[in-house]
C-alpha cells in the first residue's frame, strides 16, 4: 500500500509537464474545470509575453483571454506532441502579431520613431538616464514592423533560440534571423543619441 | 530608416547588401552583428576600428534592452483570477458535455452526459492516495444482448449497461494489480451510490507512474500513450 502522500492540489506548478498533460486530456474531453486550472497556471507567463509584444497590458490580456478561448475550441484536435505551454505560446504570440497589424498605420501616425537623443548636454543622474534610455527603446519599437516585433521581442526579451522562433511564426530561421537584424539596425539608429 | 524585410543578415555575403550596410573596413554589418552573437572570434574585428564602432552600437542596444528586461516586474499584480473568469464565462457557454449516457435500468428514462459522469468517475479514483486521472471515457457495452431494438438517438447510447475506460498516474510503490482493483472498485461504487449507473466493465490503464514527489516516471509523457495499450492489459478485469 502507499504511505500517506496524497496530493495538495494548491501545490501546482506549471513547470510540471505531465500535470499539464493529464489537464490537457481532461480538458480536451470536456472538463471545463480542468481547463480552468490550466488556464490559472499559464496565465501569468503568457501574459507577461503578451505585454512585451504589444507594450499594453490592456491589449495583452484580451489578446490571452482571447488566445484561451480559441485554445479551447481547438482542444480536442490537439494531438499533445507538443506541451500545452509551448502551444498556448505559440497561439497568444500569432494573436498578439494580428493585433499588431491591425493596429500598425495608426502606430506609424504617431511614432514614426524619431530618434530620440537625450534632453540633457549634462550628464543627469545614472539612474533617472536608465529610466529615460529605456522609455526611448519602448518608443523606437513602436517603430518597428509587426514581423520584425515579435521576432526581436522573443529573441531578446524572452531568449529564445532563433529555431524556437521560427517554429512559433511558421517562418525559416534564416528568415527570423533576418528580421531581427533590421529590428536591431532599426532600433540603433534610433537610440545613436544614447551611444 | 531601413524597414524592408527582404535583407538577409548573416555570416555569408548576400546580393544587394544596402551601402550603408557594408562598413568602410569592407565587412557586412549582419556579419559583424552576427559573429558577436555567437562568439565566433575574427582577428580582423578584434582590431578593426569600424567593427569596434558598429559592436559598440549593438552593445549600446543590448544595454538598454538589459535594463528594460531589469525594470520589469518580476511578478507583475495580474488579476489572473478576473482574466479566468471571462474565460470561463464564454468557455462555458461553449461546453463539450459529450455523449448522453442512460442511467437506471432498461425501462427507465435516466440520462447523464459523458463528461459530468467522467467528472464523478475521475474523483472517485483521486481519492485513493498517490493516484490522478486523466482520460476517461464511457462507451456501451459491446457484450450487452439485452438492448431495446430501436437505434438511440444520435450522441445517446443505448440504454444498457455501459463500459469504462480510465487512465491513471500512479504513485511507485503501487502494486500495479491492486491499484488497478482499487481503481475498479471505486468507479463501480461511485457509479452505483453516487450516479446510478450500471457499469459491466472498467478498463484500466496506467498510464504514468510518478516518484514520491509527484513527478513522471522515466517513462516521457509522449511515450506514455504508446505504452498505455500494455498497462491495460495488466489492469483489465476478466
Amino acid at each position: 500500500m502507499p504511505g500517506d502522500r496524497g496530493r495538495a492540489p494548491e501545490d501546482t506548478d506549471a513547470s510540471l509537464p505531465h500535470e499539464d498533460a493529464l489537464l490537457v486530456v481532461r480538458a480536451a474531453e470536456g472538463d471545463d474545470e480542468a481547463f480552468e486550472a490550466l488556464v490559472h497556471r499559464h496565465a501569468p507567463v503568457l501574459l507577461r509575453l503578451a505585454t512585451r509584444l504589444l507594450g499594453s497590458p490592456t491589449e495583452a490580456e484580451d489578446a490571452v483571454q482571447e488566445a484561451f478561448v480559441s485554445a479551447w475550441r481547438k482542444l480536442p484536435e490537439f494531438r499533445g506532441d507538443a506541451r500545452f505551454g509551448t502551444w498556448m505560446h505559440r497561439i497568444v504570440t500569432n494573436r498578439c502579431l494580428n493585433v499588431l497589424r491591425s493596429r500598425q498605420p495608426v502606430a506609424a501616425l504617431d511614432s514614426v520613431a524619431e530618434p530620440q537623443a537625450p534632453e540633457h548636454q549634462v550628464s543627469p543622474p545614472r539612474a533617472a538616464e536608465g529610466r529615460a534610455a529605456v522609455q526611448d527603446l519602448s518608443r523606437a519599437i513602436e517603430g518597428l514592423s509587426p514581423e520584425q516585433r515579435v521576432c526581436w521581442v522573443l529573441r531578446e526579451l524572452d531568449g529564445a533560440p532563433y529555431e524556437s522562433i521560427a517554429e512559433t511564426v511558421g517562418i525559416s530561421p534564416e528568415a527570423v534571423r533576418g528580421r531581427v537584424f533590421r529590428a536591431r539596425r532599426y532600433l540603433t539608429e534610433a537610440m545613436a543619441g544614447w551611444r | 530608416m531601413a524597414m524592408n524585410e527582404g535583407g538577409a543578415p548573416g555570416g555569408t555575403s548576400y546580393e544587394d547588401v544596402p551601402e550603408d550596410e557594408v562598413l568602410s573596413c569592407g565587412r557586412e554589418l549582419a556579419q559583424v552583428w552576427e559573429q558577436a552573437e555567437t562568439g565566433e572570434p575574427d582577428p580582423h574585428t578584434a582590431g578593426c576600428p569600424h567593427c569596434a564602432e558598429a559592436l559598440r552600437a549593438l552593445r549600446s542596444l543590448e544595454a538598454v534592452v538589459a535594463r528594460a528586461r531589469d525594470d520589469e516586474p518580476q511578478e507583475r499584480p495580474w488579476d489572473t483570477a478576473a482574466l479566468a473568469g471571462r474565460v470561463m464565462d464564454v468557455v462555458r457557454l461553449e461546453l463539450r458535455p459529450g455523449r448522453t449516457l442512460p442511467l437506471g435500468e432498461a425501462d427507465e428514462d435516466a440520462w447523464i452526459v459523458e463528461a459530468a459522469a467522467a467528472r464523478t468517475f475521475r474523483a472517485a479514483v483521486e481519492s485513493l492516495p498517490g493516484v490522478r486521472a486523466g482520460s476517461c471515457r464511457i462507451e456501451a457495452d459491446p457484450q450487452d444482448t439485452g438492448r431495446p431494438a430501436s437505434a438511440p438517438p444520435v450522441g445517446w447510447l443505448p440504454r444498457g449497461p455501459a463500459r469504462v475506460r480510465i487512465e491513471v498516474q500512479v504513485g511507485l510503490s503501487w502494486n500495479l494489480q491492486l491499484v488497478a482493483d482499487e481503481v475498479r472498485a471505486r468507479i463501480v461504487a461511485a457509479a452505483d451510490r453516487e450516479l446510478g449507473m450500471r457499469v459491466a466493465a472498467v478498463d484500466v490503464v496506467i498510464a504514468d507512474l510518478l516518484d514520491d514527489a509527484g513527478n513522471a516516471g522515466n517513462a516521457g509523457n509522449a511515450e506514455n500513450a504508446e505504452n498505455a495499450e500494455n498497462a491495460d492489459t495488466e489492469g483489465r478485469q476478466g
